[in-house]
């Protein structure tokens, strides 16, 4: 039975997998363990992106494009039980998962040397954390797997044990106990009210909430909810510990953070909860809630803005590309928010996209540490193009593709996007939401001019291109970033003519 | 040439031929002259007197030949099309051989005038693609195929003037932008018309548009349009300079005679077909200030010039006046009169445009006070110049006492004013012409001695350049005293509207006579005065140039400040800088403002993230309160 192949493949190798290079790693004698531990989850990611492309080559193959199962409990459990669905939303989900922790493996490579062991474990625990949480269907599921994400990247923050990455992870671990907390205090109203917290039964509940018993009470556990999922996803003014937080984090660890750990546990989760997906079986718990809607287009576009305009003025690089990344998630959470099903696609899109384009940033600023001791403009020397040409082409790629320049792959989910905002009704929102893309265009082309562009001064003789992995890194995220602009429209026709949306 | 020749004999056909040769050959010559091998001016130049001699003959056979008009479909857009259409009648025919006479006689003399000179082949390929122009704008028959031609003359009208002077256009661009605006105003003009007509287009349909409303309008804007390509005020100011770097057959040929003989063509099928002018209105008025403004300022420059080409540009544009107060009367005789003076002026001042051109072959100057007493070398150029000097003084019984004394007429018979303004002209041209004549050609000999450059003495030019020269001063004479001639040429194109006038023969009134020869004796006083007081025949109208007041409008008039050319650069200039000063404000805008603004905004809300893991809480509970709000208010 192909339902059976892709639970089991889902479940082996999403959950399973990570856990046994845990093992692997842990179990073999320290110093062999020292020297490999990096490969063996660089394994792990691999096969997570094999299992992604073959789930989906599945999905294809059965003309199905949804696929509900249970682990350890029967699919007629009560609820509560761990109840797992995997769609195509997921599955991009995943292979942004999958992607980014091999950047982030491949990065550590070159940067994390004595902690390497930690550092594999942590980003495994990291991992089925959020595998878990994109395939999980209720309520309290995810907030396990949030959890076990959470507290993998605090400690990911602060691996080196300085001052300032202890301090950011201290802010991260603060606000995420509010979120905890609020969440919590959600779900349990939301369960008092409905008595389940499957997204399914809570939505068919929440689609009439004239009928609520008590509607009071409803409007705060979607106070707390959104609260809650705004501070993971750093929407403004949710959001003040994630520029500290990625700043102090080390190289490999921003690429995580940035590339895919806030957005997994908190842009995905609005996703979820904001619409039904792909499939339209899942139905969102909040699709048909119009009010949340609204306030999460309101706090996705404030975040465009506010990212946006305060990005043009730092002048550490990794603290401009974490208001970047406020403000890409802004766009996603738009995106989202628009309830149609090119919002919903182009926020897909953008998730992938801004994991593929904030990742080889985040590479380049390691890349920039390892090579010249810095990332702040005003320290990094000039015209850097002519030393490290690799890595300026990337991050030059990387950069028309934030800003949505044709036909870079940011180009087509910006696009969606700001057509769905436009055809929801919301010109002006469309409008700015198309004001902030120029402005980001603005930012990264200072950094672009002030570091690579220009004649090299004699400071920068003895810098050199990196080599390696990190090199490897760049390659692949630089193709990726061409290849899908380049594939995006051949992929939506293809969607479309599955009648996926 | 069978062909033609047989068309020429077989007379009273339809030459519809003839026409195609006027429009075709000398285009298509033009092009094969410069297209010839670089080192073959023989074959350059028998190609360009041959284009030159059938266009001439063609010009011959549809003057003898009978009235006809043809038309093919040109412009197709839905219901809207143009007809290609050329006209031919005594009118068109008449303009026609002036111009392929004139032609023809500057053409020999430009063989001769131009060897020797770089460029002669562009020279003659725009002299003939000009010819092909011209010819068109008087066959048209249809205003926008007048349009075509007449703008298709500012391409080579910029060309010629260029040529003389490759280093420096300035003079080129000033004639081009000049007689743009000109073209311009004609545009907006012949849309007017078309428009005020019920959308007739053809010349020949088109019923003359009473002056009332709109049509004032379309009259004054075609008329200036009109007026502006013959070089009437304001649209004269190119004409000197173009004089200084021009190659003069160029000068004799455009500004000499044949923008003479469309503008005022056009003028007057303005004011008799298109429009009904009627005499002593406002129109009429207009008209006539134009006429008399352009006749006192040109020739008010003229007499104070030093240079024979200087001072002949500006007879180039006062005689203008003089035609274009004729046709301001409205009256028969004053109309006959233009038309007559219009002829005459192309053949006189051809001539005395060739004569400057001869002077400053032989001297290698045209400037009087380095030139005196020519004629005792050159006596035949200096036989030329003096008829047609005679001739554009109004002396009888050259031509242009003829013609002058109908214009004096209409003039009288409009208002006294015009008429004395008229005699004003009349004699500061016989004064500037009696300097211009006794300091060139009478007195000691005198020319620049120049050692470095090993100059000759000057001697008389080739008879290729004498004779056309004599040739137009025959014709001084033969339509003065044989004035029959042209004027019944003139009589009969103006048709119905002459019926009962006469205007041959010696001028019908003999106290105008009278006063015309005491305003020349006056001004030969004028002159033996100025040259007794000075010495010297070229000051000889040094008392008027530097008399008190007069003096002072002389130096801002030669330092251009009365230039429109010079107030329309200065408006363009200012317009610029206004632009200029707009465009930084918007620079400002974007490059300094703007980036103050964002950069003030940025720094600020990055400030709000001060590292305080309070604040961050605080702003939690901020958010909350705002979500809170939004929940309620979208309930």
């Amino acid at each position: 039975m192909p339902q059976n192949l892709i639970s089991a493949t889902a479940t082996a190798v999403f959950i399973v997998g990570p856990l046994l290079a845990i093992l692997i790693n842990n179990l073999l004698p320290r110093t062999l363990a020292q020297k490999i531990c990096l490969k063996v989850g660089i394994a792990a990611t691999l096969l997570q992106i094999a299992a992604v492309c073959s789930c989906v080559w599945l999905f294809f193959a059965n003309s199905s494009y949804h696929i509900s199962f249970s682990v350890f409990w029967n699919m007629s459990a009560q609820p509560g039980a761990a109840r797992f669905y995997v769609d195509f939303l997921s599955l991009t989900v995943m292979l942004a998962i999958g992607l980014v922790s091999l950047v982030s493996l491949l990065t550590a490579n070159e940067s994390i040397k004595d902690k390497a062991l930690n550092f594999s474990n942590l980003l495994m625990i990291c991992m089925i954390g959020m595998n878990g949480l994109v395939m999980v269907n209720d309520l309290f599921s995810l907030y396990i797997f949030l959890e076990i994400t959470g507290i993998a990247a605090f400690v990911l923050i602060a691996l080196l044990r300085e001052e300032r990455g202890l301090e950011g992870a201290f802010k991260y671990l603060a606000m995420s106990a509010i979120a905890s907390v609020f969440l919590l205090a959600s779900l349990a109203l939301i369960f008092m009210e409905t008595g389940d917290l499957h997204f399914a039964n809570v939505a068919a509940l929440l689609s009439s909430p004239a009928q609520a018993s008590q509607p009071l009470l409803l409007m705060i556990a979607s106070l707390f909810f959104i609260t809650a999922f705004s501070i993971k996803a750093a929407m403004v003014p949710f959001h003040g510990w994630l520029p500290d937080a990625y700043q102090s984090a080390p190289a490999a660890v921003s690429v995580l953070l940035g590339g895919i750990v806030t957005k997994a546990a908190g842009v995905y989760a609005i996703i979820r909860v904001l619409s039904g997906a792909f499939s339209g079986v899942l139905a969102g718990v909040f699709s048909h809630v119009q009010n949340v809607h609204v306030v999460f287009a309101i706090l996705g576009l404030v975040s465009i803005l506010y990212g946006a305009i305060a990005a043009i003025g730092q002048r550490d690089m990794k603290r401009m590309l974490a208001y970047s990344s406020i403000s890409q998630m802004g766009y996603i959470v738009l995106g989202a928010a628009t309830g149609s099903v090119i919002g919903l696609v182009g926020a897909a899109l953008h998730f992938f996209n801004h994991a593929t384009f904030k990742g080889t940033l985040f590479v380049n600023a390691a890349a920039l540490e390892k090579q010249t001791g810095s990332t702040d403009l005003e320290v990094l020397p000039c015209g850097l193009q002519a030393r490290m040409p690799l890595t300026a082409i990337s991050s030059m790629l990387a950069f028309f593709s934030t800003a949505g320049i044709p036909p870079l792959a940011g180009f087509w989910s910006k696009f969606l996007i700001i057509l769905a905002v436009w055809q929801s009704g919301s010109p002006l929102m469309a409008g700015l939401a198309l004001l902030a893309s120029i402005i980001t265009a603005a930012y990264f082309l200072r950094i672009q001019r002030k570091v690579f562009f220009g004649q090299p001064d004699d400071s920068s003789n003895e810098i050199t291109e990196v080599k390696g992995s990190l090199a490897l890194a760049e390659w692949l995220l630089s193709i990726i970033t061409v290849g899908c602009g380049l594939l995006f429209p051949a992929l939506l026709l293809l969607m479309q003519s599955k009648g996926l949306f | 040439m069978l062909n033609i020749l047989s068309q020429l004999i077989a007379g009273g056909n339809n030459h519809t031929n003839l026409i195609y040769i006027m429009l075709a050959l000398p285009a298509i010559l033009g092009l094969v002259v410069i297209l010839l091998p670089v080192k073959g001016y023989g074959g350059r130049s028998v190609a360009f007197i041959g284009a030159l001699v059938i266009n001439a003959l063609a010009a011959l056979g549809l003057l003898l030949g009978e009235n006809f008009s043809m038309r093919f479909p040109w412009v197709h857009l839905g219901d809207f099309s143009i007809q290609f259409s050329l006209r031919v009648y005594n009118f068109s025919a008449f303009i026609l051989i002036a111009i392929a006479a004139i032609a023809l006689l500057i053409g020999i003399y430009t063989v001769v005038f131009m060897r020797g000179k770089s460029h002669y082949g562009s020279f003659y390929c725009f002299f003939l693609l000009n010819l092909a122009l011209a010819n068109g704008a008087a066959l048209a028959n249809n205003l926008i195929v007048l349009l075509f031609f007449w703008a298709g003359l500012l391409v080579t009208l910029f060309a010629m003037i260029a040529i003389g002077n490759r280093n420096n256009v300035s003079a080129a661009v000033k004639a081009l932008i000049i007689s743009a605006v000109a073209d311009l105003l004609l545009i907006l003009g012949i849309a007017i018309t078309v428009w005020q007509s019920g959308g007739k287009m053809m010349m020949d349909e088109i019923m003359p548009l009473p002056l009332t409303g709109l049509n004032n309008v379309g009259f004054v804007l075609m008329m200036l349009g009109a007026l502006g390509k013959a070089g009437a005020i304001p649209f004269h100011s190119w004409i000197p300079d173009a004089a200084k770097d021009a190659p003069l057959p160029f000068m004799a040929m455009m500004p000499g005679a044949l923008e003479k003989l469309l503008g005022i063509y056009l003028a007057v099928r303005v004011a008799r077909d298109f429009y009904a002018l009627e005499p002593g209105s406002g129109m009429s008025m207009f008209i006539m200030i134009i006429g008399v403004v352009t006749i006192i300022l040109a020739v008010g420059m003229a007499m104070i010039q030093k240079d024979m080409k200087r001072l002949l540009s500006f007879h180039a544009i006062s005689q203008v006046g003089y035609m274009v107060l004729g046709i301001g009367t409205a009256l028969p005789v004053g109309i006959v009169g233009a038309l007559f003076h219009m002829l005459n002026n192309a053949i006189y001042k051809s001539a005395l445009f060739l004569s400057a051109g001869a002077v400053e072959r032989s001297c290698g100057t045209t400037d009087l006070k380095q030139i005196s007493g020519l004629r005792r070398v050159m006596p035949i150029t200096a036989i030329g110049f003096t008829i047609a000097a005679l001739s554009i003084s109004g002396v009888p019984p050259f031509n242009g006492f003829f013609s002058k004394e109908l214009i004096f007429d209409a003039a009288l018979e409009s208002g006294l004013v015009f008429y004395i303004l008229a005699l004003l002209g009349a004699f500061m041209t016989a004064a500037s012409f009696l300097k211009l004549g006794h300091a060139a050609f009478f007195g000691p000999l005198k020319w620049p001695h120049i050692e470095e450059s090993n100059n000759p003495n000057p001697r008389e030019t080739p008879a290729a350049m004498y004779v056309p020269l004599l040739i137009l001063a025959a014709f001084c004479l033969v339509f003065g005293l044989g004035n029959v001639i042209p004027l019944a040429g003139i009589q009969s194109i103006l048709g119905d509207f002459m019926a009962g006038h006469d205007y041959s023969g010696w001028p019908h009134s003999m106290s105008l006579v009278l006063i015309s020869l005491a305003v020349l004796i006056f001004a030969v006083l004028n002159h033996l005065f100025g040259k007794l007081r000075t010495g010297q025949a070229v000051k000889a109208l040094d008392h008027i140039h530097y008399a008190p007041g007069l003096h002072q409008v002389y130096n801002v008039a030669e330092k251009g400040y009365l230039d429109p050319y010079e107030w329309l650069m200065f408006a363009i200039k200012a317009y610029a800088k206004l632009c200029f000063a707009i465009d930084r404000a918007i620079d400002w805008i974007y490059n300094v403002l703007l980036v103050k603004l964002i950069s003030v905004l940025s720094k600020g809300l990055a400030h709000l993230n001060n590292g305080h893991s309070t604040r961050y809480m605080a702003w939690v509970f901020v958010g909350m309160l705002f979500v809170l709000l939004a929940l309620i208010l979208y309930l």
